[in-house]
């Protein structure tokens, strides 16, 4: 196998980029290198680059993320503190050294392979749903039929974690939601997003990553007709097209619990991008401090 | 027959790495050759990831059955007069199983690894990929009928005088959306977008996310020989011999498909759904109901 070995160094190093406060932008920024890819989960990749403060109370969720990306594995914290011993850490303004050094690493792994929650001893087989459905068997969810919110017939509701790292989420927001296949039934905010400040909120930024959710590139946009997929009356166009012309958006979001219930999956996440993520992290602060 | 199959396998994985490059050119990230070779083996080095209670068959299974998919889909596209893998007088049916086909393996493999954003895309694909096979039925029966077979030679044959791309203007734009669509591309790419971190792939890690990759790119390439053979005339061709023709033709259909890939915006899935059945799905009627009566003796 040593040839694939010879031709696998050249590869791209495939990254999966944790934006922490004022991350956003120096990720962005990345994305264009030569030499690596950012890539959208992380089971695809090699590296984990944490960038940008993470709050401790995230720790065992990145924790979790670490045991996501298949070992071999190396980790670079660059401009934040490490929340937990693997990798290094990276102060300067480019990771890129830093990612290369740790795509040749192998940090051991950072949590137990063992189930978050014991077996919960409930209901008749134990899981702790009715029947043979629904409960939290190990901490993991099982679905339970519920009645569906648009025609009120019986559907399988799931209820689950969503965040605070998922890439097409707004940075550090966690949310609770209980889904009908991909219809958001119910939101509880859990975190909000992560301060950006002024360059996270910059339109060609947030343009691009409402973009990258409708899977094309920013140089695509304003002739494409990009608009005219967005569902009309959501004020996502009007976002959307605001972005496109450089101008900045000042709308504030209803509150993510009232505004997301009804939603397809594809159409809630559109629905976060097209904000800024200042406004975002506004509104959701707003309402935990109530 | 035995010389086509050969010729087809032969011939499948440097068009794939053409596919790649096709992918490749235009995103700004140079190694347009090479590029491909290198991450595929670097793909291939990485392990694959378990998950919890998985459905470990179909897991295992599902890309080499995409695969399998494309190359049965491949081979009712005669390469010269006399020359195709399956000779057989329904070529087009069997083609029409692969897609419809595919729509299973693409549910399965997001089915398999027993995690929430792989299934979403898993069940979105299926919604999707309905209407997306009718409209591909009823353009591809509006090619079959100026040649009055099924047969994918007679359908060639018939286009001696013009090609079913001029005949039929409508056929090859619908066609190009079930390509976009059995191909999980761009405005079609219900499964795999971004807006599920990869969706039925978000699980898959190692040989098994680069086996699927390889076949999407053959299923690309599969689409674009049919597309090339239906709508512009297959082998035909003057001067070249006639595998060149069809080798040009597939090229260009292949940059047709990554070009529109990146060019159409993906509509949210409910959206999607309403365009395919109440604008595309007449419009295949339409383009059926003018190849009739053209060919109205």
């Amino acid at each position: 196998m040593n040839w694939l070995s010879a031709l696998a160094r050249g590869a791209e190093i495939p990254v999966f980029a944790v934006a922490g406060a004022q991350g956003l932008a120096p990720v962005e920024g990345l994305r264009r290198r030569p030499g690596l890819r950012l890539v959208d989960s992380p089971r695809h990749a090699r590296v984990l680059l944490v960038a940008g403060a993470v709050d401790a109370a995230h720790k065992t969720a990145l924790e979790r993320l670490h045991a996501q990306l298949p070992p071999p594995r190396g980790t670079v914290w660059w401009q934040a503190a490490p929340l937990f011993a693997r990798g290094e850490a990276v102060a300067g303004n480019d990771p890129l050294p830093a990612i290369r050094a740790a795509a040749e690493a192998s940090d051991p792994d950072q949590r137990p392979d063992v189930p978050p929650h014991p077996w919960q001893g409930m209901g008749p087989h134990g899981q702790g749903g009715r029947g043979m459905m629904g409960g939290n068997p190990y901490g993991r969810p099982m679905a339970m039929t519920a009645e569906d919110i648009r025609d009120g017939l019986e559907l399988d509701a799931y209820s689950a974690r969503f965040g605070p790292f998922l890439p097409m989420l707004p940075p550090g927001l966690a949310l609770d939601l209980t889904l009908q296949g991909d219809v958001i039934v119910s939101v509880t905010v859990v975190s909000p997003p992560f301060e950006q400040g002024v360059q996270g909120d910059a339109p060609d930024l947030c343009a691009a990553r409402m973009l990258r959710l409708m899977g094309i590139g920013p140089r695509a946009a304003r002739a494409r007709g990009a608009l005219m997929v967005l569902p009309k009356g959501s004020g996502m166009r009007r976002r959307l097209a605001a972005w496109l012309r450089g101008g900045t958006v000042a709308e504030t979001p209803e509150p993510l619990s009232e505004a997301l219930p009804g939603l397809e999956w594809a159409e809630a996440v559109l629905w976060l991008a097209s904000f800024p993520p200042s406004q975002l992290r506004a509104v959701c602060m707003e309402r935990q401090a109530a | 027959m035995i010389a086509a199959a050969l010729t087809l396998l032969l011939a499948l994985p440097p068009l794939v790495w053409v596919a790649a490059m096709f992918d490749r050119i235009g995103t700004g990230r140079g190694a347009v050759l090479i590029g491909p070779l290198q991450n595929g083996a670097a793909l291939l080095l990485r392990p694959n990831t378990a998950t919890e209670a998985p459905d470990r068959l179909n897991r295992l299974l599902a890309p080499g059955w995409y695969l399998a998919l494309a190359l049965v889909g491949l081979s009712v596209v005669p390469l010269a007069p006399g020359v195709v893998a399956s000779d057989i007088s329904t070529g087009l049916v069997l083609w029409g199983a692969c897609e419809a086909l595919t729509v299973v393996v693409v549910f399965l493999h997001g089915w398999s690894p027993n995690a929430p954003l792989p299934l979403i895309g898993a069940y979105r694909y299926v919604a999707i990929g309905l209407p997306a096979m009718l409209l591909s039925m009823f353009v591809l029966i509006g090619a079959a009928l100026p040649a009055q077979s099924l047969s994918v030679v007679e359908v060639v044959e018939a286009q001696r005088e013009i090609w079913n791309v001029i005949r039929q203007p409508l056929g090859l734009p619908l066609f190009m959306a079930l390509g976009l669509a059995i191909t999980l591309r761009g405005p079609f790419d219900y499964a795999d977008g971004a807006e599920l971190a990869g969706g039925t792939s978000a699980e898959e890690s190692g040989p098994a996310l680069a086996l699927w990759h390889f076949a999407r790119a053959a299923m690309l390439v599969a689409f674009s020989a049919m597309a090339a053979t239906a709508f512009l005339g297959g082998h035909l061709g003057p001067v070249l011999p006639g595998p060149v023709w069809l080798l040009l033709k597939t090229l260009v259909l292949m940059a047709l498909s990554v070009a529109a890939g990146r060019f159409f915006a993906r509509m949210p899935p409910a959206r999607m759904l309403t365009f395919l059945w109440v604008v595309l799905l007449p419009l295949s009627f339409a383009s059926l109901a003018l190849v009739g009566v053209e060919v109205l003796p």
